[in-house]
């Protein structure tokens, strides 16, 4: 049974570190978790909200009632009670304020405590971190462990004060509130084996198992997570990671580290992709391997920077002047994650063209637990592909764009003794010397064009299907961070089928248009305003969905408006 | 020494009879040359314009950039293999106009690169516009009443900024160009070597007359290790007056020997896959 649990308060008191804490918390005890939150694009000031949605199998979506609301101010109530039935617990300081009757209450005395222990105003974070392990039945030990290992760079005194409030939270709730306790979280006794992270951390850890030595970025929400995590394992992962100046030196000096030899990738939302558009077209004409992670915001310009939205698929899929192949991924979520951006780095160095990798800002910033036994398995079992880069050329003279059935030449490392060449951003011959000849165009325009048809013969890989696509009556058709909410309505409803787009561009028109015969009602499912994956499927395999469900308010879409609208 | 040069020597030059680009050219092969290097043993990133055309002319394991972002594709490529010497070959609008913000942040990060610029006061590839070198009032086509902004002080700029070489030559003396390439090259962190280079088709303003009588040696007497003192020689190419010679040369440790994965011996293209991922993943537990 999908639980939910909300803590609320004003920004920058720490709101997110408690919920971080309570996600590993159910995590630890042995379940599954999605988490989301909600902030506006300030660093003070303003409400925060982190929602976990806890459950004994793994979690789809948000869960749309609240279970618990801790509520560090009235405004918290305000906002989520509309969320609220007339079973949800509300924990809060009645000493403080008061709320509408209608809910079963836990006075948890914050101000009192802070009162008696001296306590600054941020501990009232730590109190309620008590008060809802407690309420959710969870395992006091476990929460003062986490503790004890979190501040122990900061001495004794701190750990000793910050146990004291945990302890006082969870009494106050445990001593007089027992029978609103729930043992949701009781701990599981089998070995955990459990990871709790975001698709931003599944970036960075996806791009360390591929090897990635590379990493360059300028700061951009909700990108932003992945330069830092890759900047604190700059040492244990063996990599290089550059916050340069903007995002045009961004991407141009992880071109070059490319060219270097190393495997290279750079982080952005949409308005710094905008930016290094260009290079991504310099990629596809130098022929240089490139991972691009592109989280999207809503938009246009500087948009609603802290929500989400899928509004640049087209943008991705168009980027760059000029003709040359591209390949999209867009994982559904964490564990999709992982393994795409490793498989994006085997991508570029095997096409030696530029990969984008999409996330948004829900699937960049929730957090969901997946399985360490898996990821540490990806890892001993991905041997990078390069696909034809060499140390050493197998023919002399070496040609760099040498013409070839697959479209894909032998990439030199620069450093090879007795050899050297150039690599081009006019068109070129096939030594790379700068050619204008008809002759010499068309070589290398169709090369370079064949290499699309040699991914889609080798490396496309269909939409994933769930749910029995025959007897369906309606198809949810979507892309990215969407998977999660399309899997939930088929959890839901009767004689659904989801279509999961991973492998979003270039399509393959003949053998996805069979997945379209169906007499099914299709229905597009996207967090956009213009039904972007509709149009590509227009565009790129002459698939034409009528019906499409939009959400474009920044909000992440919900089960329950896919029902009412299919129904 | 001859043949050592010739090795460098790619297709013919498409340069315009007389132009400064043939004597830089020549200097970059003779320093290249002087200091026992091949082809194989060096990184060239090219900008975009007549100097970016040096692509197609001299050896090297070299990459065409994008106009105005010859830096950061260097800087990258030195971060991927700092045991190759890297060049970045391109003109003044090239670095000072479209990459400016490459340039200054280049010279923060005193990355080890050695940065040839050919300052000619235009845009010779697209006929004769002006760059952000040329003085103030020059009438071009896209400046037909004059330009209003005044002249980028190259020198200035560079070292208030960062950079721990700079040097200034003349395209019409291919031994003083060679010299101060190779310092440049022999000094650890940004170097930058702007050369003074006449347009003989589109600029009729700087001419190697106009660099002849304007142009002078800093004398054995000058001490480039002054700041306030390169400064001052800096900015009088503000008054049409240029000094030719190292103008400033600091100590200071290179970019790439400061990020935490750095292996003297190592570069970061032979640092191999590391063998575990545990510590990286218990932080998400």
């Amino acid at each position: 049974m999908k639980f939910n649990w909300i803590i609320g308060g004003e920004a920058g008191f720490g709101i997110m570190t408690t919920g971080l804490t309570f996600s590993k918390i159910v995590s630890r005890s042995g379940y599954h978790l999605l988490d989301y939150v909600e902030y506006p694009s300030l660093i003070r000031g303003g409400h925060n909200a982190y929602k976990v949605t806890i459950d004994s199998e793994p979690v789809h979506a948000l869960k749309e009632t609240v279970d618990v609301l801790v509520c560090l101010n009235k405004a918290t109530f305000e906002l989520h009670k509309h969320e609220l039935t007339s079973d949800s617990v509300v924990v809060y300081d009645n000493e403080e304020f008061e709320i509408e009757k209608g809910f079963k209450e836990i006075h948890v005395p914050f101000k009192k405590i802070l009162r008696e222990e001296q306590g600054q105003s941020i501990m009232k974070n730590t109190i309620a971190l008590g008060a809802s392990i407690a309420t959710v039945g969870g395992d006091l030990q476990m929460l003062v462990d986490m503790i004890e290992s979190q501040f122990k760079k900061k001495g004794e005194q701190v750990v000793a004060y910050n146990k004291l409030f945990v302890k006082r939270g969870y009494d106050s709730v445990v001593q007089n509130y027992k029978k609103l306790c729930r043992p949701v979280i009781a701990p599981n006794p089998k070995p955990n084996e459990q990871l709790v992270m975001t698709g931003n951390d599944a970036f960075a850890l996806g791009a360390v198992i591929a090897d990635c030595k590379f990493y360059c970025s300028y700061p951009m929400t909700p990108s932003s997570s992945v330069l830092t995590t890759l900047a604190s394992w700059q040492q244990k992962a063996q990599m290089t990671v550059r916050h340069a100046e903007d995002e045009i030196a961004v991407i141009n000096s992880a071109i070059g580290a490319s060219h270097g030899g190393v495997r290279a990738s750079v982080g952005t939302s949409g308005g710094g992709f905008a930016l290094m558009v260009e290079a991504i077209s310099l990629a596809g004409i130098a022929e240089t391997p490139i991972v691009v992670f592109l989280s999207q915001r809503p938009g246009p310009a500087t948009g609603m920077p802290t929500w989400t939205e899928q509004g640049d698929l087209l943008f991705a899929v168009h980027a760059g002047h000029g003709e040359f192949p591209k390949i999209v991924l867009t994982p559904g979520d964490v564990e999709e994650m992982i393994r795409l951006t490793a498989e994006a780095f085997d991508l570029a160095d095997i096409y030696q063209t530029p990969v984008i990798v999409m996330s948004d800002m829900f699937l960049s910033e929730a957090h969901s637990t997946v399985s360490s036994t898996d990821v540490n398995g990806l890892f001993s079992t991905m041997k990078p592909n390069r696909g034809k880069t060499v140390m050493n050329p197998t023919d002399r003279p070496y040609l760099r764009y040498k013409v070839s059935d697959d479209g894909v030449s032998e990439r030199l490392i620069p450093g090879a003794k007795g050899h050297f060449y150039q690599a081009n951003s006019y068109e070129h011959g096939e030594d790379g010397h700068t050619s204008e000849t008809a002759e010499d165009r068309k070589a290398q325009v169709e090369k370079r064009n064949r290499k699309q048809l040699t991914y889609l013969k080798h490396h496309f890989k269909m939409p994933t299907i769930y749910g029995e696509l025959k007897s369906a009556q309606t198809v949810l058709v979507c892309w990215g961070s969407l998977k999660g909410v399309c899997l939930e309505v088929l959890k839901e409803q009767k004689d659904i089928a989801v279509i999961h787009f991973t492998h979003t561009y270039p399509l393959d028109q003949k053998r996805l248009q069979a997945l379209f015969n169906n007499a099914a009602k299709y229905v597009l499912v996207e967090q956009n305003s213009t039904s972007q994956l509709g149009q590509l499927l227009r565009q790129q395999a002459g698939i034409n969905i009528e019906k499409s469900i939009l959400r474009y308010d920044g909000r992440p879409m919900t089960a329950s408006e896919i029902i009412n609208q299919i129904c | 020494m001859l043949a050592k040069k010739r090795k460098f020597s790619g297709h013919t030059p498409t340069w315009c009879p007389g132009c400064g680009d043939w004597a830089i050219g020549g200097a970059i092969k003779e320093a290249l040359a002087n200091q026992d290097l091949d082809p194989s043993g060096v990184g060239v990133v090219f900008g975009i314009g007549c100097s970016g055309n040096m692509n197609d002319f001299l050896n090297a394991y070299a990459y065409h950039a994008l106009h105005g972002r010859a830096i950061p594709t260097a800087v990258g490529l030195k971060l991927a293999n700092h045991s190759m010497p890297t060049l970045v070959i391109a003109g003044d609008g090239d670095t000072y106009g479209e990459g400016g913000n490459h340039f200054f942040h280049a010279c923060r990060g005193n990355h080890d690169l050695t940065i040839i610029v050919h300052d000619n006061g235009v845009y010779g590839l697209t006929t004769g516009q002006v760059a952000p070198t040329a003085l103030k009032g020059t009438i071009s086509k896209s400046t037909p009443t004059g330009i209003i902004e005044r002249s980028v002080s190259p020198l200035a700029f560079a070292i208030s900024q960062g950079a721990t070489f700079v040097a200034q030559s003349f395209a019409g003396d291919i031994p003083h160009m060679r010299e101060m390439i190779e310092l440049g090259m022999k000094h650890k962190g940004l170097s930058l070597v702007n050369v003074l280079q006449p347009c003989v088709t589109f600029n009729r303003v700087n001419t190697y007359q106009y660099y002849l009588k304007k142009s002078y040696r800093v004398g054995a007497d000058y001490d480039p290790s002054s700041y306030a003192g390169a400064l001052v020689k800096a900015i009088e190419m503000d008054e049409e007056k240029f000094p030719l010679g190292v103008i400033y040369q600091t100590a200071s440790q290179p970019y790439h020997e400061q990020v935490p994965a750095y292996q003297q011996d190592k570069p970061l293209v032979q640092i191999p896959r590391i063998s575990t991922l545990h510590d990286l993943v218990e932080e998400f537990r």
